[in-house]
């Protein structure tokens, strides 16, 4: 038999390819079901798995047409091969359905499995990040509550430590909150005497409050508005108060925070120093006009004086010049203390003096006429004050002077308060005098210490006994000060109404005496 | 105002009139002369083949699918992945060849294979066209599906390799 092509070498390799197929199918197989067994929830190992078991069912199904057959055909056997042909085919056509089928599920079941596995996988880390939360909640608490406390605490200091007046207010303008330094200067105890109270009650000038609380209101804040209080005790306060307004989420002022500034002292100083420059040029003008009147009034005196020699004898002459004699004398008086006035401290002698000393024997003097308009004195001295450089004289003047003054502000009877002390930080030396007179009403105090400034009856005072006392103790590079009504709570308690403050320099060596 | 929507009949009195005498005749039609059922439909020899042909076609389509798929939005990179994917381009090679050779052998003439019955004396008639060519050289499928069951080892020997890898690393992790 000659031509055509031969199927021998198809045959053979249908016989060996299917054997092959075979053996290779159950080798993935392997693999598939071990893959299977590592990961029981993956997918692509279930879908290989399945395709692989299609797979062998298909060899398996194949090597019927290709090695039974061939083995029949060898055995003689044709009719068993027609038998088992079409079992063949359809086994075939149904694992090739049954890859496809597979197949086109496979890749839409991966996709929702691994939404679903993304979707758990975030799940799983928002539960452990749940977890580390709750685990970790309460040490975060702590955390945030010990923070929020320290920073309270250092708001707190700030408010309480603070040397200046820092008060709320609610919308009204009551005092809502204020700290220790507040209820001190304004002359309270404690906070709950304040708190309720009206802001505009302590403005001493009702204008100034319509302009702190309207500037509060229209622009949000107030900076450097200089203000004049009253505390409690009817003593006045100068301060400088910056404010800003508190305002809710609609604008509308709900309340304010405020600083004030006590300018009490820094006024005081700034009075004094006005008045030292007007005393200055007082005392110049003095100087010149009591140096011109001083020479006729000698004249006066000295001719007055030979006139009473003259009419020894004659009343009727006599009466006038005695009269003529001591008003030219009052004259003298007024025109050597003018010059004094004028001169300071520019004459006498300067020594180390034990101020404590020194007021015992001013005390031995007047104590005397003290006591018999029933005012008593007081005396707290303090031992071993250092001595302080003066001049003894012009020293024991002023002394004079100041407990005269309080003498005169006590009408019926009262207490002289006199009060020595050390002030070891400032090196300065301290005489309070006091009195439990009527006080110095607000509106003179401060031109008390302007020359010929009396608030005495006429032929009482000259006026210049407290410039005269000032020039002195300036002289000695100290100051006076006054309080009316004095604000230690020391002078207080003793009931004293006016306090002058004589305020020595004090050099550290040596002694002297008085 | 809202205009309402204008109602149509679609049956105007006289059409009406015709269905209602139209009906009762089509009923008489149908039920006085009945026909053989035909309930059980005979299938003709080939249908086999045919089922068994569109199989293939069914089964390349899916493999056509994934190749796409993955080609697409890869699903793992690796040695693994690039054989499976060899192995199901071989699978779709196998595929294409075996229904070539299905459709070829239905436009063989009956003594196209002469030989007997004996298989070993089994040859293709002249005269050997290009379609008889195309017929005999694609009768060599395994030259095909087995290299795609080869790939497919592979693949899964390296997935296998992968799995226990990552497994090991995350039991030592733990």
């Amino acid at each position: 038999m000659s031509g055509g092509l031969p199927f021998l070498p198809v045959y053979v390799g249908d016989f060996v390819g299917a054997t092959l197929m075979i053996v290779l199918s159950l080798q993935a197989m392997r693999y598939a079901w071990r893959l299977t067994r590592l990961e029981r929830q993956n997918v692509l190992w279930t879908y290989l798995f399945w395709l692989c078991l299609a797979l062998v069912t298909l060899a398996v199904s194949r090597s019927a047409g290709h090695i039974l057959r061939f083995l029949m055909e060898l055995a003689g056997c044709h009719f068993g091969w027609r038998l088992l042909a079409p079992f063949s085919g359809g086994l075939n056509s149904l694992a090739f359905m049954t890859v496809a089928v597979l197949t086109f599920y496979f890749y839409n079941v991966y996709l929702v499995n691994e939404r679903v596995r993304r979707h758990a996988l975030a799940l799983a880390e928002a539960h452990e990040s749940l977890q580390c939360l709750n685990q970790t909640l309460e040490e975060r608490v702590e955390e945030r509550t010990m923070e929020l406390r320290r920073s309270e605490q250092k708001f707190r200091r700030l408010y309480e430590g603070s040397k200046d007046m820092i008060f709320f207010c609610d919308a009204e303008g009551r005092i809502a909150d204020i700290n220790a330094s507040g209820v001190e200067l304004l002359g309270y105890e404690r906070s709950e005497e304040i708190v309720g109270q009206h802001l505009s009650a302590f403005f001493s000038d009702e204008a100034k409050w319509s302009r702190y609380f309207c500037t509060l209101n229209s622009v949000g804040h107030i900076k450097d508005f200089e203000v004049e209080f009253a505390r409690r005790d009817g003593a006045r306060l100068y301060l400088m108060i910056a404010a800003s307004a508190i305002r809710d989420e609609n604008q509308v002022m709900q309340g304010c925070e405020a600083i004030a500034k006590d300018l009490t002292h820094f006024k005081q100083v700034t009075d004094q120093l006005i008045q030292s420059e007007n005393m200055a040029s007082v005392g110049q003008l003095a100087a010149g006009v009591a140096h011109e009147i001083n020479t006729p009034l000698g004249i006066i005196l000295g001719y007055t004086q030979l006139l009473e020699e003259d009419f020894g004898g004659n009343e009727v002459v006599l009466e006038p010049l005695r009269i003529v004699e001591k008003q030219t004398k009052v004259c003298k008086r007024i025109v050597a203390d003018l010059l004094r006035f004028s001169r300071r401290t520019s004459e006498g002698e300067l020594s180390r003096i034990k101020v404590n000393h020194c007021l015992e024997e001013v005390l031995s003097v007047v104590e005397h006429s003290l006591n018999m308009d029933h005012i008593y004195v007081q005396r707290v001295l303090a031992d071993d004050l250092p001595p302080v450089v003066a001049d003894r004289e012009r020293l024991r003047q002023v002394l004079v002077n100041m407990i005269t003054n309080a003498h005169h502000a006590i009408t019926k009877e009262g207490i002289v308060g006199i009060w020595t002390r050390f002030n070891t930080h400032s090196q300065e030396l301290e005489i309070i005098i006091g009195d439990t007179g009527g006080g110095i009403p607000p509106e003179v105090i401060g031109r008390i210490f302007d020359p010929f400034f009396t608030t005495k009856g006429v032929g009482k005072g000259t006026g210049l006994g407290l410039s005269v006392s000032f020039g002195i103790i300036q002289g000695f590079g100290g100051r006076i000060e006054v309080q009316s009504p004095p604000r230690q709570a020391m002078l207080k308690e003793a009931g004293m109404r006016t306090a002058f403050h004589i305020i020595l320099p004090v050099e550290p060596a040596g002694g002297g005496n008085c | 105002m809202p205009m309402s929507p204008r109602k149509v009949n679609p049956f105007p009195a006289k059409s009406a009139a015709s269905l209602r005498l139209v009906r009762p005749l089509l009923l008489l039609a149908v039920l006085g002369f009945p026909a053989p059922a035909l309930a059980v439909q005979v299938h003709g020899s080939p249908e086999g083949l045919y089922a068994h042909m569109l199989a293939h076609i069914f089964f390349a389509s899916a493999l056509a699918f994934l190749l796409h798929v993955l080609h697409r939005r890869p699903l793992g990179t690796g040695s693994a992945w690039r054989y499976f994917k060899l192995a199901l381009f071989f699978f779709l090679l196998w595929n294409v060849d075996t229904f070539v050779v299905h459709w070829l052998s239905l436009r063989l003439e009956e003594n196209a294979i002469i030989g007997g019955s004996k298989l070993w004396h089994h040859r293709l008639a002249p005269p050997l066209d290009a379609e008889r060519w195309i017929f005999y050289l694609g009768r060599f499928d395994h030259l095909f599906c087995v290299p795609a069951m080869y790939f497919l080892v592979r693949s899964l020997r390296a997935f296998c390799a992968e799995t226990e890898g990552r497994l090991k690393r995350l039991g030592e992790g733990a």
